[in-house]
Order: C-alpha cells, then sequence, then structure tokens
C-alpha cells in the first residue's frame, strides 16, 4: 500500500492538473461573462417605454413573423416569451402585479379564463371586442379571440371505410366503434370540448357519453399529434383531434394515409376552439398591448393566419383556409366561453369521474 | 448550510402551497384515483430502477474491464441515450419499432406483419430503461475504472473464475455507485412525464399535469405526495449505505482487462443490439425524418429546415449544460464533503432536500423559483436572466451530482491526506493534490449527468430562460408543437452530437486519462 502511494504521489506532483484546472476556470468565466453580457443588453430594452412583453402559448414559427410585421409598422419594440398556454398562465399567477407581461397570447380559452377569475386580465375596449362574432370573445370583455381552430375526427383511409365515419360525436359510444377512436382526456383542446358539451347537453349526458367511450376502450394519447401521428402509422383507426395538426402531417410527407373527417356543423362535436389575447391588468403599457391585438386582427394579419397556419380567421369577411369548409356553419350555435374558463374544473372532475383516463 | 437552505425552497413552496390552498391532504392521498396512479409510479420505478440498475452496470463492466472490441467507441456511446428528451425520444421509439412503424414496414416482405404492441406499463417500463440506465453506467464506469487491480489480481491467482472475481470482487467494491445511480433512475421514472403520458401509462405525473391548471389544490398535493416518496427512499437508501463498509480507492496502475475469450464476438453483438435500440434506432428515425423534410418540396410552409438556425441554440445548449455542471459541482461538493466526512445531520437533511428536487415536476421547481424571486429585493433583478435559471437547473439536477460526488469523496482515504499533512502539506495544497484528483472520475460522471439533464430540460427553461434564448430544447418542442417532424428531428440530432462531443471532451477523455 506505501508503494502504491509513492507512486501516487509523484504522479499527482508531477501532472499538469493545476494548469488544467485553471483553464477550466478561465473558460467558465468566459461562459459565465458572454451570459451577463447577453443579459444587460436585454434589460435595457425593458426600460424603454415603447416596448412591450408578450407571453405567448401560440408557437414562434406561427406568430413571429406577424410580430415583426407590427414592430416594422409602429416602432414598439415587442418581446416574446413562448411557452406552453397552461404554464403560461401558471406563470403570470404566480407573478402576481409583478409580471413583467404585457399580452397574454394562449391556445385554450381555459387557460384564458382561470386569469380572468383571477382578475389578472384588463377589459379590452369594445370597439376591439367588437372585431369578432359575439361567441368568439369572452362576455366579460377580458380577451378577444384571433385565430379558430375546428374538432374534428382524424381517421386512418386504409383502415376505415368512409361509411364508417360518425356523423356526430355522440355515434362514437356505440360498439361499433370499440377501441378504434383515440383521445387525448389530459389535452387542453378535449378538455374545453368536454366544457362546450356540458353548456349544450348538461352533465348528465356529458358523463354518460364519456363513459360510453370509456367503456368502448378508447386509447388514451397525450395530446392532438401523438394521435395523428398514431393514426398515420395504423395504431389506432381514428381519433378525436384538432384540424390543422393533419394538415402538417401532410406536408411532412404527403404519402401519409390520415385524412381528417369535418363532422357537419351544428353537432356538438364540431366545436371551434379560439387562440385568444388579453391584456393584464398588471400591464403599465396597456397603449401598445391593444395596439398589438388590434394589429393581430386586421385583415392582413387574419389572412396570414389563413393562408399560413391553415387556421379560420375570425374577423369578418375575412375568408377561411383554401379547401376547409366555411367557419361560419360552424360558429352558429357559440358556446359561451366564460363557461369553459370557469367550468373546467368541474370538467376536468367530470373527465375523471367517467374512468376515461387509462 | 446556506447551501442546504437554498435547496430547501422548491419543497418548502410545495409545502405553502398547500397550506394555502387549504389542499385536505387526507382526501388526496388516500382517494382511490391517487393510490391508483401512486402504485403504477412505484411499480414503474421499481421496474426500471432494477432493469437499469443491471443493464448500467453490466454495460459499464464489458465497456470499461473486458476487452471488448471498439470498447472506446462503446463507451462514448453508453451514456448518450440520457440526452433524448424522454419524450422526443418515446416517438422516435414508436416510430421505429411500433406497430406501423418504420422497422415493421421493412419487416413486412420478410412475412413478418406485426410487431408487439408497446403501450401501457410494458412500453414505459421498456423506454424508460432505454434512457436512464446512464444514470448507473455513468458513476459505476467511472468506479469501475478507478479500483485498484491488485485485489482482483490476487482473487485471479487463488483460482477464481472471471465472473466469481466480478461477483466477490468488482460488485461490492461498485456497490456504493449502482445504489446512487438506481437511484436516480428510480426518482426519474417516477417523476417521468413525456414517455408515459405518450405510452398512456397513468402515473402520477400525468395526474399533476391534468390537475395544475384548474385543480390547483390536488396538482400541489400530489406533487408533495411525490416529493414524500422521494425522500422516504432516500432516507432509506442512506440508512442502507451506513451500514455499508466504506472502500476507499487508492488506484496506481490500469485497471484489469479481462479478456473475453469466445465471449468476445457474441458480447458485441448483445451491446451493438442494446444501444441499437437505445441510441442508434432513434437516432435513424430523427435522420430519416430531417432528411424526409429536408429533401421535400421547399415551398410546403414550415419545412425549411436550416442547419445554420440551429448554430445559436446549440451554443446555448452548450453553455447552460456547462455551466450548470460546474456550479452544480462546486455547490455540491462542500456537501458531500461534509456528510461524507463528518456525518452532519444539517448536511444529512439538506441533502435529502437536493434529492426532492429531482423528484419534483421541472414546472414546479420553476414556479417556486419565480415565487421566491419575483418580489425579493436585489433577486428580482435577476428574473428571468441566466443565473437565475441555472439556479433552477442545480435546484432540479443537484441530486445527481451529489449521490456521485458523495461515493467519489466516500473513495478518499483520509489517511492519504493526513499523510501528506504530516509532510507539511497545507489543507489548500492537500485538496487540490490529494483529493481532487482521487475524486475526479466520480464528480466528472456527476458533472456529465447534470450537463445531460440540463440541454434537455424543457419546462423550466421555457418560464425562467431570458427572453431569446432559444436553446435545442426549446427548438424541440416548438417543432413539436407546430406538428414540424423534420425541424424536430434535426435538432434532436443536434442535441445528441453536441452531447457527444461535451461527453467525450469533458467526462470520458478526462476519466480515462486521469
Amino acid at each position: 500500500m506505501l508503494g502504491n502511494l509513492d507512486i501516487n504521489y509523484h504522479r499527482l506532483m508531477t501532472s499538469s492538473l493545476h494548469r488544467r484546472i485553471l483553464t477550466s476556470l478561465l473558460i467558465l468565466l468566459a461562459l459565465v461573462a458572454t451570459a451577463c453580457g447577453g443579459d444587460s443588453e436585454s434589460s435595457d430594452a425593458v426600460d424603454d417605454t415603447d416596448s412591450i412583453t408578450v407571453y405567448s402559448g401560440r408557437d414562434e414559427e406561427l406568430i413571429q413573423p406577424l410580430i415583426d410585421a407590427f414592430t416594422e409598422s409602429t416602432g414598439i419594440d415587442v418581446a416574446v416569451r413562448y411557452a406552453d398556454s397552461a404554464e403560461l398562465a401558471l406563470l403570470i399567477q404566480t407573478e402576481g402585479d409583478s409580471s413583467p407581461a404585457d399580452v397574454f397570447i394562449s391556445q385554450s380559452p381555459g387557460a384564458l379564463g382561470l386569469l380572468a377569475g383571477e382578475d389578472r386580465l384588463a377589459e379590452l375596449p369594445a370597439d376591439l371586442l367588437g372585431l369578432v362574432d359575439e361567441g368568439f370573445a369572452a362576455s366579460d370583455g377580458t380577451w378577444v379571440g384571433l385565430s379558430g381552430r375546428v374538432r374534428v375526427v382524424v381517421y386512418n383511409s386504409e383502415l376505415v371505410d368512409v361509411s364508417d365515419l360518425p356523423s356526430s360525436v355522440l355515434e362514437l359510444t356505440d360498439s361499433e366503434y370499440e377501441g378504434r377512436v383515440a383521445v387525448a382526456p389530459t389535452n387542453g383542446s378535449f378538455q374545453d370540448f368536454v366544457t362546450a358539451m356540458r353548456s349544450e347537453l348538461g352533465d348528465d349526458d356529458t358523463l354518460a357519453w364519456l363513459e360510453g367511450l370509456a367503456a368502448n376502450g378508447a386509447p388514451n394519447y397525450p395530446k392532438n399529434s401523438a394521435i395523428v401521428e398514431a393514426v398515420g402509422r395504423g395504431e389506432v383507426e381514428m381519433g378525436l383531434v384538432n384540424h390543422y395538426y393533419n394538415l402538417r402531417a401532410l406536408e411532412a410527407d404527403p404519402s401519409v394515409v390520415s385524412v381528417n373527417h369535418f363532422l357537419p356543423a351544428g353537432d356538438v362535436g364540431s366545436l371551434v376552439i379560439v387562440t385568444g389575447g388579453a391584456v393584464l391588468s398588471s400591464s403599465d403599457g396597456a397603449g401598445a398591448a391593444e395596439e398589438l391585438l388590434r394589429f393581430l386582427l386586421s385583415a392582413d394579419a387574419q389572412g396570414t393566419f389563413a393562408a399560413e397556419t391553415q387556421e379560420y380567421p375570425l374577423l369578418d369577411g375575412v375568408g377561411a383556409p383554401a379547401g376547409l369548409p366555411p367557419l361560419s356553419g360552424y360558429a352558429a350555435d357559440t358556446i359561451d366561453y366564460d363557461v369553459l374558463g370557469d367550468g373546467l374544473t368541474g370538467t376536468i372532475e367530470l373527465i375523471r369521474e367517467s374512468g376515461i383516463e387509462q | 448550510m446556506a447551501i442546504g437552505l437554498v435547496f430547501l425552497g422548491p419543497f418548502a413552496y410545495v409545502v405553502w402551497r398547500n397550506v394555502d390552498l387549504g389542499t385536505d391532504l387526507g382526501s388526496v392521498l388516500f382517494d382511490g384515483d391517487t393510490l391508483h396512479p401512486l402504485g403504477q409510479s412505484l411499480r414503474l420505478g421499481v421496474a426500471v430502477a432494477i432493469s437499469a440498475a443491471v443493464i448500467g452496470t453490466g454495460l459499464a463492466w464489458v465497456t470499461v474491464r473486458s476487452d471488448l472490441p471498439g470498447r472506446r467507441i462503446w463507451r462514448l456511446l453508453a451514456p448518450l441515450p440520457l440526452v433524448f428528451p424522454s419524450f422526443v425520444g418515446a416517438t422516435a421509439l414508436l416510430a421505429g419499432f411500433a406497430s406501423g412503424g418504420l422497422l415493421e414496414e421493412m419487416l413486412t416482405p420478410l412475412g413478418i406483419e406485426t410487431l408487439p404492441d408497446m403501450r401501457g406499463f410494458r412500453g414505459a417500463w421498456l423506454v424508460l430503461t432505454l434512457f436512464t440506465y446512464p444514470y448507473v453506467y455513468l458513476p459505476v464506469a467511472a468506479r469501475m475504472s478507478s479500483l485498484p487491480p491488485s485485489l482482483e489480481e490476487s482473487a485471479r491467482l487463488l483460482g477464481r473464475s472471471p465472473f466469481a472475481v466480478f461477483r466477490t470482487v468488482v460488485l461490492p467494491q461498485s456497490t456504493s455507485a449502482i445504489w446512487a445511480g438506481t437511484l436516480l433512475v428510480f426518482l426519474y421514472a417516477i417523476s417521468d412525464f413525456g414517455a408515459v403520458a405518450l405510452l398512456g401509462y397513468d402515473t402520477l405525473t400525468e395526474q399533476i399535469f391534468a390537475d395544475k391548471l384548474f385543480d390547483q389544490p390536488r396538482a400541489m398535493g400530489l406533487s408533495l405526495v411525490l416529493g414524500g416518496v422521494a425522500l422516504i427512499v432516500v432516507v432509506a437508501e442512506r440508512t442502507l449505505d451506513r451500514r455499508r463498509r466504506r472502500i476507499e480507492v487508492v488506484r496506481s496502475r490500469e485497471p484489469l482487462v479481462v479478456p473475453l475469450g469466445r465471449w468476445r464476438w457474441p458480447a458485441v453483438v448483445i451491446v451493438g443490439g442494446f444501444l441499437g435500440n437505445a441510441l442508434i434506432g432513434p437516432v435513424v428515425v430523427l435522420g430519416f425524418w430531417a432528411l424526409r423534410g429536408m429533401t421535400a418540396d421547399s415551398e410546403t410552409i414550415g419545412l425549411a429546415t436550416d442547419m445554420g438556425d440551429l448554430l445559436g441554440p446549440t451554443l446555448r445548449s452548450a453553455q447552460a449544460g456547462l455551466i450548470t455542471a460546474a456550479v452544480a459541482l462546486m455547490v455540491v461538493l462542500p456537501l458531500a464533503w461534509t456528510i461524507s466526512r463528518y456525518r452532519s445531520r444539517v448536511a444529512g437533511v439538506a441533502n435529502s432536500m437536493v434529492v426532492v428536487g429531482f423528484a419534483l415536476p421541472g414546472v414546479v421547481i420553476a414556479l417556486s423559483l419565480v415565487f421566491w424571486a419575483v418580489d425579493t429585493p436585489i433577486i428580482d433583478r435577476w428574473y428571468q436572466t441566466l443565473p437565475l435559471l441555472i439556479i433552477a437547473y442545480v435546484l432540479h439536477f443537484g441530486a445527481q451530482a451529489t449521490r456521485a460526488s458523495q461515493v467519489a469523496v466516500d473513495a478518499v482515504p483520509q489517511r492519504l491526506g493526513d499523510a501528506a499533512a504530516t509532510l507539511g502539506a497545507g489543507r489548500a495544497r492537500r485538496f487540490f493534490s490529494v483529493e481532487v484528483p482521487l475524486m475526479t472520475p466520480g464528480l466528472l460522471a456527476g458533472a456529465g449527468l447534470v450537463m445531460l439533464s440540463t440541454m434537455k430540460e424543457l419546462p423550466a427553461t421555457l418560464l425562467l430562460r431570458p427572453i431569446g434564448f432559444d436553446t435545442l430544447a426549446t427548438e424541440i418542442w416548438g417543432a413539436g408543437e407546430r406538428g414540424a417532424l423534420a425541424q424536430g428531428a434535426l435538432a434532436s440530432l443536434m442535441l445528441v452530437a453536441i452531447s457527444a462531443v461535451l461527453t467525450w471532451v469533458v467526462v470520458i477523455r478526462r476519466i480515462e486519462h486521469y
């Protein structure tokens, strides 16, 4: 053992360890320095009155070009934090009055409803709210819809005969559909959809429908895109999703065999889910914030939604994306979105009670 | 002390939220809706921990201590599956191997029609094992590479078979490293969300996710349960650990290399087959998506994949990973030192808190930091800057460094320091010339784990990063949100590549040269 010790000492003393530790520390110092350098630039911008901060649950690629256009036409700088809508709502809730955010753009009306319920959102001016149909803005004026997507049944065209497709979501509890229709019970869109169903059919019928799906062994997935992928490779035959995921999948791979089936307008399953924008009550740049929402509801911006992201524009007079059924039919029985916000706790309880989560 | 206090932050936040929201813990805990997913979580955690421990240990031995052909390459590849964000890894694995996937398409002409169903417990167990065994592999490989060969040589000379030597000499000396890694695997498995959600296996984390917005009392109650499970496990593990004999390591020569003989090539097939599933399979699937995207008609929107756009995110991922790993080591080493050398009770509590940080969901860690930082004078100036993000990472992943550090500190014989002291070496000089070098492999393994975890972390990154601080993880998330497979695949491949480079430069090369 003593021999080992000697050898070890010799090795250590002659090694270049000190030098290596020193270089490592220097590299680290350089990394930290560049990191801090980056920070100071961004904090300068925050002091500028002509700048606002947006928390966006909408993806960067889809909305950043419009925000750049806004900055170009108004000179207002916009800093955007992109993250999941529900998590941004939690962030705003935790930040309270100290929130750096001026605008919140959410993919789900539910997340907006939560913040409205806690008085975190300011009331928007009437002319801004009036740009969209009544059903597409909050009745208490705390948020306005910017674009919409429609709930559809996506199906695998090799496994499903067109005559087998349902003409209403209510048919999905039939034994004919046992194990064939995938759902995403923890996903915001599915929860919004179930809430809409509650406001239309009542809790008892909604629960019965969910229990029917559960009894049918509807496979679970965490989100829409996962369902579309599973349907595409034939793991499951059909799924309840938002319309544009399959359009994306088709762009990535034109040979994919998943197809969107639009339920007839007026069916409880053909809900329009809006992406909404709101101004925070703690914002010190409300004017610029409202200007941004107004810009996103301009004819140009709305046309971009239809053309680039295949979402439904909500401004009157701007047409639906090419190749998709018009929105007018779907807007016919609009849902009171405040129910969607406040009522989500009840919806989640209902979903859990039904046993559809496996 | 102070270090322990900071680590108390997230857990204290969860406790406070429970009180504030008036969570009725009794009803949350003893509700069938909780017990079922809790049982599912524990079952998955135990199953994954066992399989990952076996695989990680076996792989470490065969790549470090045998004459496996190409072992340097295997050593580089073996830790990498850790870097797949679990959702991406699971998606790629499903696309490759699940029914209707790429593999089935290739096999259909050969007469194989359907592959086994991957959903549920089986799939979750398989996917998590494939992606978490590096938690065991890295510390154990570091340990095995620094074991003195003398004992093994004696055992061989006395006629023991190679397997018996492994069982009676190598394995006992590696036990603490194996336990350290297995604990991390267990905690990862019970706190994972991405893979279990995709495979339709209902666990506690899935419930927290579903409740986080509209049933916050329950979500916070469940987070507390998760933290409690982690606490129980870590205390149990420490009690066991205390009973174990400490094995000090003084290495003077290269570790013994065992010739595999006629098992050489079968071993290559097994190791290759395993890594083929855990690493190469997902990489091939991702490569296929990326290639398809880049060669597709460029007019289709959202598919113009541009490698240049990924340069910034790649550098920022590397930056965040390296800084976090270094800070985590600096923070955690004194803690490990006090626990191991002085058996300090306070340090023991602090250590438990560090471990709890790993079991809590990333969102909870992020929100706890927001909660503590946003209105606190001085600290609030750091809000949404890189330093605070790094703190979040360290709180979340510190556990991966503490256990590795403890194992490393345990390995330093106290008498060496004493000997150096009698020779007149000062405290600092003793530390840098005797102790640090002996701890190096263990510390580097811990730092490597922290680095890889940081680079794939998502929820805390999204909420706490400075605005515009895009990393590869956020790019992958964004691509997933808009359904752009090709861009997500390309960013994932970059993440694997940069991880490979950093793991080689920072961890493996140094352990080897040590």
